[in-house]
């Protein structure tokens, strides 16, 4: 397998990681299959391309001439994604989870809203944006660099760089933090954590609010190479929910891995001349299919960390 | 010589406006059969009036009705439809048959399963190219559709067995994706954009589109979900359904009891796929064509919408919920994106606010009423003589029930008129004239009941009566006692003294 190849498939794997890691750790801490992952993802898209329009000029003409313009560049970029997809996860804590969390067969009627949301969500952007792709300012242009004589596309290494630094810090702040203790106490057992003092609803909103920011940003690092639409969120969607299941819904190591792999099965694929880039899906989505068959609770199952 | 008055009877009761019929009363109590099979055609339940003793006959389960009020409409009024709108009636229907088969998947075989538009798709595509590429006969394309869809069905349960709910939903989201993305790669479909066209059809060549042609699809659409009813009906409420039920209920029980309610899953999965894999046979037929968008990801979520609206898992939540969003889709179509969105927040707020979607939406209200009102019984700690629900039970009269609360609330009432100028008015002129609450209070006193009922009793000689006030016993043979020992000398005033105490019994009560 050849360097561009390797690079590629973590660059994919970047971007997955970031969806299903969300889906994930939402359905172990509060037991909500958010469908309306794939709307964050589209609204802070479209929400970056407003704001980015906005403050770049602003940051352009206040660092004019700084070497590290692009990377402020971006992080203004970043930011504005994160800040809309964390904001838009408010709406959905608001509209699919205060409401019916303590109500009868909720998850099924939490996916039920927030499909609804989704639904909703990629009309209205259709209705007030149009149509037509559109893409975000590009601020790396399509310079290379080359690390240890691997050759990287700019937007590649920050994809993977920010992912890292992003999932790193969620992680640490999972780990570390009151806050986390408290997440972590109610994936493990929901009913105990209530009883020890901890506040479902106010637990639930960082937890909701923390997994809009990563769609938006993965929205953000994904639309420096694809453009915004607002159906653009369906297919994050799907995959980042097929790769949460695949990792064993719930498990974040699970789906960390189970975002590696089909990263990686994705470039491949892609790399062999009688599959192609068209076949991808067909591909993908048997190799998931097949392993859930065989192991129905993923590769989370074998970590065994999973919510019952 | 005087006319006989005919009695009167005024409607009483919960549920008075009720319709009942009134057979006669020698005939046989009877009801048909469905032939060859112990099932009653319906749930007629016989009864004798309690007041007036005639037979009456009432329809328990009036949903038939209904069915029968709403299908019998719009197959009425269709024909007289213009084009568009009879084209939104063929779309309901068609869709409402395919919600009514995907119900049997998801409500009575409990599979989350969201693969239906790719089942459909697939058998469609599959019957489209038997008969334009093997010049299969229209009629035999149902018979491909089916298999195939058979086919289909028997791969999409293999992990159903092994992977359970939510989990196998979004696995079967990704379905519909992967069969969408196979067609596009057949090369034989690339130059018209991977649509089979020109299938052959029940709609001759010359009527299609035209007047006839849509009144020839409207009436076996409706066919087709009228079908797709009776199938539901078929296996719900029969020996599957009833086993699928009872492991609803309790799985570990009913596998205890010998049902095997892993293979009625199974079985009731593969017919409706089966069922389905017709319905994509008629799909391709009734447009002539079929395309990719039959699997796109929009039209499965508003079939979802559709059943979530009405309700999983009932056959009537799935026509009502068709019907709406149907209506919203396709009827109100200047409306664009927004509406959408409509059907979006109306699934919002069906979903945050009903249980079991619009169909159960009766029920639930019912429920609810009959909390409040438990609950408000519960509350109320005042008891004057009004039976508490706890005794009502040991009471077969009910009649007292109400009497009795009736009785209350009217004391209650009176206790309010009761004033010293109302009392004064009494002293001044027993015998009236009276004012309104004066009358009121003194009917009230008249109509009580014999026993304690006060009496006055007149001694003495005429021109020197003295008259005393005594209590009636109630008691045929036994004497009225004396209540007390004061004597007065006016009969007015004795009026006046039974007045005050009966006042004061009351305010006592």
């Amino acid at each position: 397998m050849d360097a561009a190849l390797i690079v590629y498939a973590l660059n994919l794997s970047a971007i997955y990681a970031l969806m299903a890691i969300g889906i994930s750790l939402l359905w172990s801490s509060i037991g909500m299959l958010n469908m309306a992952h794939g709307a964050t993802f589209a609204v802070a898209g479209y929400g970056t391309l407003v704001l980015g329009n906005a403050l770049l000029p602003l940051v352009e003409a206040v660092f004019d001439g700084w070497a590290i313009l692009p990377l402020l560049k971006m992080t203004v970029l970043l930011l504005s994604g994160v800040t809309v997809g964390a904001l838009f996860g408010g709406l959905i804590y608001l509209l699919g989870f205060l409401p019916i969390h303590d109500k009868a067969n909720f998850p099924v009627r939490g996916m039920i809203v927030t499909l609804a949301i989704n639904l909703a969500t990629v009309q209205a952007l259709l209705w007030w944006f149009g149509p037509r792709q559109q893409a975000l300012p590009n601020v790396f242009g399509f310079g290379r660099l080359n690390l240890f004589g691997i050759p990287l596309r700019y937007d590649q290494a920050m994809t993977i760089g920010a992912t890292v630094v992003l999932l790193g810090v969620v992680l640490a702040w999972l780990r570390l933090s009151r806050k986390g203790l408290e997440i972590r106490a109610m994936m493990q057992n929901a009913e105990g954590a209530a009883l020890s003092g901890i506040s479902v609803r106010r637990t639930a909103l960082p937890v909701v609010a923390v997994t809009g920011a990563m769609a938006g940003a993965a929205a953000v690092l994904l639309s420096q190479t694809v453009y915004v639409s607002p159906g653009a969120g369906a297919m994050p969607l799907i995959k980042g929910m097929i790769i949460a299941l695949l990792g064993g819904l719930g498990s974040v190591p699970g789906a960390a891995i189970a975002a590696l792999l089909v990263g990686t099965l994705e470039a491949v694929t892609g790399a062999i001349p009688f599959l192609g880039q068209r076949m991808v899906l067909v591909v993908q989505f048997g190799f998931i299919i097949t392993v859930l068959i065989i192991r129905p609770r993923g590769i989370g199952g074998l970590l065994s960390e999973t919510r019952k | 010589m005087t006319q006989p008055i005919a009695p009167v009877f005024h409607r009483v009761g919960n549920r008075r406006h009720e319709f009942t019929l009134a057979p006669d009363g020698n005939r046989d109590w009877h009801r048909g059969r469905v032939p060859g099979l112990s099932r009653h055609w319906l749930k007629w339940r016989g009864g004798y009036n309690p007041k007036t003793l005639q037979r009456e006959r009432r329809l328990a389960d009036k949903r038939p009705l209904w069915w029968l009020i709403g299908l019998g409409g719009l197959a009425c009024a269709a024909p007289m439809l213009p084009d568009t709108l009879l084209q939104v009636a063929v779309v309901f229907c068609v869709f409402a048959a395919i919600n009514v088969i995907w119900t049997l998947i998801i409500g009575a075989a409990g599979i989350l399963s969201l693969a239906t538009m790719a089942v459909v798709g697939l058998a469609g595509y599959a019957a489209a190219a038997a008969n334009v590429y093997l010049g299969v006969p229209w009629p035999l394309m149902f018979a491909v559709g089916a298999f195939v869809g058979l086919v289909v069905g028997g791969l999409l349960a293999l992990p159903s067995t092994r992977i359970d709910g939510l989990y196998y939903a979004l696995l079967t989201i990704g379905v519909a994706e992967i069969c969408r993305v196979s067609i596009s790669q057949i090369r034989a479909l690339a130059p018209q954009n991977s649509s089979i066209n020109n299938v052959g059809s029940f709609i001759p060549q010359d009527w299609y589109l035209q007047r006839p042609g849509l009144l020839l699809g409207f009436a076996t659409a409706f066919v087709l979900l009228l079908l797709a009813l009776l199938l539901f009906r078929v296996i719900n409420s029969e020996r599957l359904g009833l086993q699928l039920q009872a492991a609803r209920e309790d799985e570990d029980f009913s596998e205890a009891v010998g049902i095997d309610y892993r293979r009625a899953r199974l079985h009731v999965f593969l017919i409706s796929s089966a069922a389905l894999g017709f319905v994509g046979a008629y799909y391709a037929m009734l447009y002539r064509s079929i395309s990719l968008n039959v699997f796109s990801l929009d039209q499965l979520l508003l079939m979802f919408a559709m059943i979530v609206i009405g309700g999983m898992g009932r056959a009537e939540g799935a026509v009502i919920g068709t019907a709406i969003v149907v209506v919203i889709d396709r009827a109100l179509i200047d409306l664009g994106p927004l509406r959408i969105i409509l059907i979006a927040a109306v699934m919002i707020a069906v979903t945050l606010t009903t249980h079991h979607g619009l169909a159960d939406v009766r029920s639930q209200f019912r429920g609810w009423r009959h909390r409040i009102r438990s609950e408000r019984r519960a509350a109320s700690t005042r008891k004057g003589g009004e039976v508490m629900p706890e005794e009502a039970t040991e009471i077969a009269d009910k009649q007292l029930i109400a009497y009795r609360r009736f009785d209350r609330r009217l004391r209650d009432r009176l206790k309010e008129m009761v004033t010293p100028e109302l009392i004064e008015q009494h002293r001044s002129a027993p015998l009236g004239p009276h004012s309104d609450a004066l009358a009121r209070v003194l009917n009230y006193f008249r109509r009580g009941e014999m026993p304690d009922k006060y009496a006055i009793l007149q001694e003495g000689d005429a021109g020197a009566w003295r008259y005393s006030v005594m209590a009636l016993s109630g008691e045929p043979g036994k004497p009225p006692r004396v209540v007390d020992d004061r004597v007065y000398e006016t009969r007015d005033e004795a009026y006046h003294a039974v007045f005050l105490l009966r006042v004061n019994d009351l305010l006592e009560s």
